[in-house]
């Protein structure tokens, strides 16, 4: 039990937390099922504005970060020869 | 064929956004393979080798997620919260008057239903999250592996794993929301086929290997087959034309068309067969979870419902599902197409079917149209449902039997929007289309 893995588990928690909140922030596309399968009309005119982007380059920032750690920490366990 | 594709990829949008959904289809895929924090990659390879031909309960939920539930991965949960959270939505319009309020009001009611529908998804996300976890830690994901999936059982490796498993489906929903918004078709659906296509080819592998090539190939015809009957059911729609007077608005004449409403002979899609075998789970669920562990007797009820209604090839199994497919087919037609606003709607605009009156007469026929066209539909619905669990019966394929049932349906319906859609985008450049 590394300095590194309590840093990285933190990060995780951390991370995890606000991607969720970023992702609830955002403004749905698609509406429901019977557009998933029953093959509705979706339409297609969307805008994006400039508070839309910038929350998807935060979002976009987020998951990286977030995978970065995950991939970190299974590093770590592969290693540290918790796995086996 | 070919050259359309080469077509489409030398439009630059379309080339862009061909791009961007399969960047994200590869992203989706990759997160399916990689360990969540805590859990074992090597244990949970050597508990997939060891219950790889159980036919468990877990086994149509890890279709859904293409493999990724039973691994243990970040993306676990896969798409399954978000399905399940807009069917209670919708199914909600019915009890809450409020949902149906916000459904009738439009683009901006509809919106806010699709953000309950996301905060539901992560509700759920997080239930389910907590269930896997807990199941995973008990050893019962994986009933006869004895190897811990997670190694560590403290509290904080636990409630990370919760933690990253929630994000892990809000990731998904947002990456099936980008493609919706910047890529081709619909992105839920997209990823539901991701996932199941990706089963495909180690079905057939199983097949190959388990009962050798002749099964195979005739595997593969009856399965070329059950397609192209599928694609032809898909298509098939009732016209029912419509008349619309020629009316002034200011200084120019509206209407004096004659167009259709398309019903289709298998409006409900796959939403059935979701139900059915959903709830079908149930009572072999209620009777694990009464099953005593210490080894003591079994309740007579428990091992009733242990024969009759958890395995595949029971009869009584079959025609429960059977029965609750049709069942679900008329409750969703009905749910979804209403014969009495689409009269009001048409009177509104003067239109009018010949030969009927406008207002009651009108909806009543359409009523009328709609059950006798659901009924072959429900049927069909039905037995393409069932052809998995025959083929259980017929070659002792296992349950994820590539032909048949969901798959096939959710495979067909997917592909054919999403080609539907390459062609309008293609066909907006004067370009002939992917379809002939």
């Amino acid at each position: 039990m590394g300095v590194l893995q309590i840093i990285l588990q933190i990060l995780l928690g951390v991370t995890s937390f606000l991607l969720t909140l970023l992702i609830l922030l955002h403004k749905g596309r698609g509406g429901g099922l019977s557009d998933m399968f029953g093959g509705g009309m979706t339409s297609g005119l969307n805008s994006s504005g400039v508070a839309e982007r910038n929350l998807n380059r935060f979002t976009v920032i987020l998951g990286v970060t977030w995978a970065v750690v995950i991939i970190g920490l299974g590093l770590i366990m592969k290693f540290s020869g918790a796995g086996s | 064929m070919l050259s359309a594709f080469g077509r489409a990829f030398r439009t630059p949008d379309l080339r862009r956004k061909l791009l961007f959904t399969l960047g994200i289809v590869t992203i989706f895929r990759l997160g399916a393979f990689i360990p969540a924090p805590g859990v074992s990659y090597n244990n949970v390879q050597q508990c997939l080798q060891l219950t790889k031909n159980n036919t468990s309960l877990q086994q149509m939920v890890n279709m859904f997620s293409g493999g990724a539930l039973l691994q243990v991965s970040i993306f676990a949960l896969g798409i399954m919260p978000y399905i399940t959270a807009s069917i209670i939505v919708q199914l909600l319009r019915v009890v809450i008057p409020r949902f149906q309020e916000l459904y009738d009001e439009g683009a901006s009611g509809q919106t806010k239903l699709t953000q309950y529908t996301r905060y539901l998804t992560i509700a759920l996300g997080l239930l389910n999250a907590t269930t896997l976890v807990s199941l995973a830690r008990s050893g019962q994901l994986m009933q006869g592996c004895t190897v811990p999936l997670i190694p560590d059982s403290g509290i904080v490796t636990t409630i990370l794993l919760i933690i990253t498993l929630t994000a892990g489906t809000g990731l998904i929903m947002w990456m099936g929301e980008l493609v919706t918004e910047k890529g081709i078709g619909n992105g839920m659906s997209l990823l539901i086929f991701t996932s199941i296509a990706a089963g495909f080819v180690p079905a057939m592998n199983g097949i190959i290997g388990a009962k050798g090539w002749g099964t195979f190939l005739a595997v593969l015809a009856v399965g070329l087959v059950t397609v192209a009957l599928v694609v032809f059911v898909e298509q098939s729609q009732r016209r029912i034309p419509v008349q619309y007077a020629k009316r002034m608005v200011g200084r120019r004449t509206v209407g004096g068309t004659t167009t259709y409403i398309p019903i289709k002979v298998n409006m409900a899609g796959v939403i059935p067969v979701i139900f059915a075998s959903s709830i079908l789970y149930l009572p072999a669920l209620i009777a694990q979870f009464n099953t005593p562990t210490d080894g003591s007797n079994i309740p007579d009820w428990v091992a009733w419902v242990n024969n009759n209604l958890t395995r595949g090839d029971h009869p009584l199994y079959m025609a429960v599902y059977f029965l609750l497919i049709i069942f679900f087919t008329y409750f969703y037609v009905s749910i979804t197409f209403n014969p009495e606003e689409v009269s009001d709607n048409m009177k509104k605009y003067g239109g009018f079917i010949p030969g009927i009156r406008a207002g009651k007469p009108t909806a009543d026929y359409l009523q009328y149209v709609l059950s006798r066209i659901t009924l072959p539909g429900a049927l069909y619905l039905g037995i393409v449902a069932l052809i998995p669990l025959v083929a259980l019966v017929l070659v002792q394929a296992n349950q994820n039997f590539p032909f048949g049932g969901t798959s096939i349906l959710i495979m067909v319906g997917v592909g054919l929007e999403t080609v539907k859609q390459i062609d309008a985008q293609l066909q907006q450049r004067h370009y002939e289309g992917l379809l002939r």
